[in-house]
């Protein structure tokens, strides 16, 4: 019951935090974006422009909510909140601290993995209910990228899972805490694992240089084409938090989650989240985006036989140098 | 609103009363519930504030205004320090921008996607041929002013505005939202005087005053400036000219043609090659002269132009006998270095057709389309002679001496 208890004030603590630093990442992005390009970003909105998000959040409630007339009205609907749930869904079993987690599954990396995956549906889902060309074909493309980035994904993630031994992430990060990262020992598997498994997580969260199922240039809106007000609200907020909890769960699977000197756990693991969630907007606002063969490519004659390799030499060390672990 | 609970609704149209007066069956009850008043106009306040501060844009932009809209959101005008970001889909933008010439052609598209735009959305016509068409206003195919079809809010004249001057305007479209929020903004009532002042001085087709021989006074007209525009040239070259590119002489000349390019035009009906213009070619052997120079290299089809001339009028060297014809121009050249120019024109009779190009050379297709269009020059065979430039349903063709310069379409003019 306490262990319910337990869980329900931090999934609610936990839920609220996720949401409030996305909601003022909108405005940190702006900001952050605006100085790569020698601007200012919004400073009349509230002080340093600050208020900017809950002006946007504001407007986009007031604003018309357009169905268009030949799309499929019940997945139309459905499709920015099971991508918002989805993305919201994988916090629950990150763990912030020792303590400081909603829910410890015995396989939370495969729940993870599973509902990181249906965002994609949910993104397909839109593009499919719109009714809309470019919406459709920002769909997909996204199950194209999807299918292809899964892949190394999941094979990344065995890395660490095969040397803690255990599918639940509070388990590998405890494994790591007095050893060391798995991004730096066992160096081989580890540091290129970490480095796949963050592209294809911002593959899966459709980050440039991934961004091509919403390509402004190419595709109007993408997969948000046909979405008005509250529901493209849902699908953009989605999209950040899905970011920010990818971030997390690359912290906590390679970077040693809560481990760390001089300070306590959970300073750790939200300093390591945040410095892995900027460094993807840094990378967004500097490259440009591949084109969708180069992007394949990368996946199925790089990614896919490096993570491979990298399960195998996880395999064999855990073989055959267990005392060196 | 009044305070007594009676609001008064404009109601447009004739023989209506100007104000009518309705009261919610709930206003007295809900105006004695405490501190409610303060608490809807707090809210209303705080949604105003939101919809002011997060002006999304969507760039209709046609031409050079564009450039200066893209400017503005660049750094050293910034529109994202007011919260303004540009959106590429209608259905997640509020302002519609404007900016540039809109065409006859273009307007409808640029309703479609203002009906595309969520609700509460406003216009913003950015610079002079958005506001009222500037020098192109008179031109058969300009819309003047976008206003004659879309609700404007703000309207930011210049050519082209410079980005501050968009931002500008955009905080004045805040402040009209703040007003009409406030229910302080009201329509202005159409002054006659300006209604008198945009009235043309010729009556529009629309016009039920319009009196039918307006078109052929209007023809008249423009008649005589196509004739003065076409002297100038003669009045300027020298007689000699003219009698060197005479193709009479050329004819009994029994010197044989220069070159074999020349003598491939002579086989296919070339009687004279003037210097300034190209041979003349007899209209049913000019494709088969397309395949021969394109056998010969000649593999890119560079233009098809085509001239209109009236009764009298014609290439250098017409006199008062020439009757109304077309001269329809075409020009190959060789692909590669030092590339070879070959051209060639055909003169028709009105209401003659011409053999289509597209069978030896794709790429006639959407040119001849452009004659045919604008020119009205008729190709036989060709698989697909519609419209290219101007709308499907348009009446003429604008590109003939003839075309009145004011049948403008009835919607716009």
């Amino acid at each position: 019951m306490s262990g319910l208890v337990h869980g329900a004030v931090y999934g609610v603590l936990i839920l609220a935090v996720v949401l409030t630093t996305s909601g003022l990442w909108i405005w940190g992005e702006r900001k952050f974006a605006a100085r790569l390009q020698t601007r200012l970003g919004p400073t009349i909105v509230g002080p340093f422009g600050l208020l900017q998000a809950v002006a946007d959040v504001l407007k986009l409630l007031q604003k018309e909510d357009i169905i268009p007339a030949q799309a499929d009205r019940a997945l139309f609907n459905l499709a920015p909140v099971l991508a918002a749930f989805c993305a919201l869904g994988v916090a629950a079993v990150i763990p912030f601290s020792p303590d400081v987690i909603a829910s410890d599954l015995d396989v939370g990396v495969l729940y993870i993995l599973g509902l990181g995956a249906l965002t994609t549906i949910a993104i397909f889902l839109g593009g499919w209910a719109s009714n809309n060309k470019f919406a459709l074909l920002g769909g997909m493309r996204s199950v194209a990228q999807a299918i292809s980035y899964e892949i190394p994904l999941v094979l990344a993630a065995m890395v660490p899972v095969i040397l803690a031994g255990s599918l639940s992430v509070s388990d590998i990060v405890r494994w790591q805490v007095g050893h060391h990262m798995f991004a730096l020992w066992p160096i081989v598997p580890g540091l290129p694992a970490f480095g796949i498994f963050f592209m294809a997580m911002l593959a899966e969260s459709n980050r440039i240089p991934f961004d091509i199922p919403e390509a402004e240039s190419e595709l109007v809106g993408g997969i948000t084409t046909e979405y008005t007000g509250i529901k493209f609200t849902l699908f953009y907020m989605a999209e950040y938090v899905h970011t920010l909890v990818g971030s997390a769960v690359a912290a906590a699977l390679f970077l040693g989650g809560w481990d760390g000197p001089f300070a306590p756990g959970l300073h750790w693991m939200v300093a390591k989240t945040l410095v892995l969630f900027v460094s993807v907007y840094w990378i967004r606002w500097s490259l440009v985006r591949f084109r969708s063969d180069q992007l394949l490519t990368m996946c199925w004659r790089y990614l896919v036989p490096a993570s491979v390799l990298l399960v195998l030499a996880a395999a064999l060390w855990v073989q055959l140098f267990p005392e060196f672990l | 609103m009044a305070i007594d609970g009676k609001i008064s609704l404009p109601v447009v149209g004739p023989g209506d009363e100007r104000e009518r007066t309705y009261e919610h069956p709930l206003y007295k009850q809900l105006l004695s519930v405490p501190g409610l008043s303060l608490g809807v106009t707090s809210l209303d306040a705080l949604l105003t504030w939101g919809l002011r501060n997060s002006l999304w844009v969507f760039p209709m932009a046609t031409s050079c205004c564009g450039i200066e809209l893209m400017a503005a959101a660049a750094s050293r005008v910034d529109l994202d320090r007011m919260g303004t970001i540009v959106r590429a889909t209608p259905r997640q933008a509020d302002v519609m921008v404007v900016a540039g010439t809109i065409t006859v052609k273009m307007a409808p598209r640029v309703k479609k996607l203002w009906d595309q735009m969520p609700e509460p959305k406003w216009a913003i016509a950015m610079g002079s041929c958005a506001i009222s068409g500037d020098f192109y206003r008179d031109l058969y195919p300009v819309v003047p002013g976008i206003d004659t079809f879309l609700p404007v809010d703000v309207y930011i004249p210049g050519c082209p505005p410079n980005p501050e001057a968009l931002m500008h305007g955009l905080l004045r479209l805040q402040e009209k939202v703040r007003l009409q929020r406030l229910g302080q903004f009201a329509t202005p009532e159409p002054r006659p005087a300006l209604l008198a002042s945009t009235k043309p001085s010729i009556p529009r087709l629309n016009d039920p005053e319009r009196e039918a021989e307006t078109n052929e006074q209007q023809t008249a007209d423009a008649m005589k400036t196509a004739d003065s525009a076409v002297e100038r040239p003669e009045a300027t070259g020298s007689s000699a000219a003219s009698e060197a590119l005479s193709p009479a002489p050329a004819l009994e000349g029994t010197t044989p043609p220069a070159s074999w390019l020349e003598s491939l035009f002579a086989a296919h009906g070339a009687l004279a090659f003037p210097k300034d213009a190209p041979p003349l070619i007899s209209a049913d052997r000019h494709v088969a002269l397309a395949r021969a120079l394109q056998e010969r290299g000649y593999k890119q089809l560079v233009y098809i132009a085509a001239s209109h001339w009236l009764a009298g009028r014609g290439r250098a060297g017409a006199d008062a006998s020439e009757t109304e014809h077309f001269e329809v121009a075409f020009a190959l050249r060789t692909v590669g270095r030092a590339s070879q120019l070959a051209s060639w024109s055909v003169r028709l009779e009105p209401g003659q057709s011409l053999p289509t190009l597209t069978e030896v050379f794709a790429g006639a297709d959407w040119q001849e389309r452009e004659q045919w269009d604008l020119l009205g020059v008729k190709f036989s065979g060709h698989p697909d002679l519609r419209r290219i430039m101007m709308p499907d349903d348009w009446e003429g063709h604008p590109l003939r001496k003839d075309y009145a310069a004011d049948t403008h379409r009835a919607p716009w003019r």
